[in-house]
């Protein structure tokens, strides 16, 4: 039986001091954002083509159009974002920087609010995270930002047969570390920008090439609060080189990287509102 | 400062002993206390099913736990360290003089480990009726509840004075070192720190 109170396991609902918190979240982004050129996108909440961003396609909440044809509820807003902007909106503007302040939904009942940023056909990821922590800032918040690039673990399962995708999933380290390299051993214990320069010398040509992307990006930024991850693995369907986390304790509040759609390069991030509400709300006290 | 997420029993006991040879001081629990603060960690005492999840949300930064046990749960958490203790199996265990038939419609399996059980069957493309029980297993068998259990087996002596045998191993189990993925990577000079420590003691011992 349901009962007259319940909502599904899930969905959000605020109200009040939360209700306002969300909107002055989305006002100081979306101030940053125009202060920088960005636009305002509203994009449909049914889509064509979520499964080219959605790694597990099981997590699509799917229904059908007046022809039968599968449509989705948006799970993912950047790879719509991009192909309306491409494809759709060619011809009727030349504006490339958007941003979109709307909810995801996933399987069975998940809602997820978040402020979304989309530089399209630019490969200027250290702009797009500068905002991000503007952003963050300007909400008086000082998390852990996470630096990372995909291509290390992919470049490093192919040079080991040994190692696969899954052990840097699962931050295998001691089969890592058992292969007994001294270069791999210290990309293991990378954490510091301070610590780049000595694995650079020691690492192959390869390795090298994606590290000093690592490097510049960490160079370019104004925040002092930063780990570099350079085996970090996660799932994503489209960041393909650098990409970024911002942790607080448990949570992530940002999440943004450098991707393809269609063959074009772009950058963008996300900055969850739900885990930013509960954070600056525990904050206030 | 690190959080440690204990399995209450004699897994806790062996871990404070390796920080005790590790560290040259004493580690241990006051009476009934659940929480043993220290200098540079917190040990926190909690039910072996409990510790994956502590870690996972970060309740603890670290815990120690067994592979059973982990991948009953499937908690996204780092697996850093095989620590060697608490060896055991589980396995597929049947009446004595039985013998397993994966051809047999219907096949009834008892288990604690409902989806470690699942996985192992679905693997092989057998369809089976899975019974979740929460102890005395092996009595499952014996009274016409399942045609086998899935259990964890250390020696074989319960299972044997059940009349019962083990017809097939699933996987082994040892306790694991583990760590939530956040401070893996915010508290990594910490976490791989003390998992030197540790590995070292492990290799010697």
């Amino acid at each position: 039986m349901i009962l007259e109170h319940e909502i599904p396991q899930g969905s959000k609902l605020y109200f009040g001091k939360s209700a306002k918190l969300k909107r002055h979240i989305e006002k100081v982004a979306s101030d940053v954002l125009y202060d920088n050129g960005f636009e305002e996108i509203v994009t449909p909440i049914f889509s064509y083509h979520q499964h080219h961003s959605i790694a597990d396609e099981k997590e699509l909440i799917r229904i059908n159009d007046e022809k039968n044809h599968n449509i989705s509820l948006r799970a993912d807003s950047t790879v719509d974002v991009v192909r309306l902007i491409q494809k759709r909106l060619g011809r009727n503007t030349a504006q490339k920087k958007w941003f979109y302040i709307q909810p995801v939904v996933t399987y069975p009942t998940n809602e997820q609010y978040q402020v979304g940023v989309e530089s399209v056909g630019s490969d200027d990821l250290a702009e797009v995270l500068g905002l991000c922590m503007e952003i963050l800032q300007k909400l008086e918040l000082h998390p852990l930002l996470q630096l990372s690039n995909i291509k290390i673990p992919r470049i490093l399962v192919e040079m080991f047969d040994e190692l696969t995708l899954d052990d840097f999933r699962h931050i295998n380290i001691d089969k890592i570390l058992s292969l007994d390299e001294e270069w791999l051993t210290k990309l293991v214990y990378l954490q510091h920008v301070e610590q780049l320069d000595e694995v650079l010398a020691l690492a192959p040509k390869e390795i090298q090439v994606e590290l000093a992307k690592l490097k510049a990006l960490a160079s370019k930024l104004k925040y002092d609060h930063v780990v570099l991850a350079p085996m970090y693995y996660a799932k994503m369907l489209y960041y393909h080189e650098l990409f970024f986390r911002v942790i607080d304790a448990n949570e992530v509040l940002a999440r943004g990287g450098e991707y393809e759609v269609d063959a074009q390069t772009s950058v963008g991030f996300a900055i969850y509102s739900d885990e930013l509400v509960e954070k600056i709300g525990k904050n206030n006290g | 400062m690190l959080t440690v997420a204990l399995p209450k029993g004699r897994i806790a006991k062996e871990t404070l002993e390796i920080f005790e040879q590790i560290f040259g001081s004493q580690f241990a629990f006051d009476d009934r206390k659940l929480i043993l603060e220290t200098e540079n960690f917190r040990f926190l005492l909690v039910r072996n099913q409990d510790v994956a999840t502590y870690v996972h949300r970060q309740a603890a930064d670290i815990g120690v736990v067994g592979l059973d046990t982990l991948e009953e749960q499937g908690l996204d958490v780092v697996r850093l360290l095989d620590l060697r203790k608490g060896v055991c199996k589980v396995a597929i265990g049947m009446k004595k003089g039985e013998k397993l038939d994966l051809t047999k419609p219907e096949l009834k399996v008892a288990t604690k480990m409902v989806n470690i059980t699942k996985r192992y069957f679905e693997q092989r493309a057998v369809s089976v009726d899975i019974i979740k029980l929460y102890g005395s297993i092996e009595l499952a068998p014996l009274v016409g509840l399942a045609d086998m259990i899935v259990d964890i087996v250390e020696t074989g002596t319960t299972m044997k004075q059940n009349g019962l045998e083990v017809v097939e191993d699933i996987m082994e189990s040892s306790t694991y070192l583990i760590a939530n993925k956040n401070s893996y990577i915010a508290k990594k000079d910490e976490i791989l720190s003390i998992y030197e420590k540790i590995r070292d003691v492990v290799k010697n011992g």
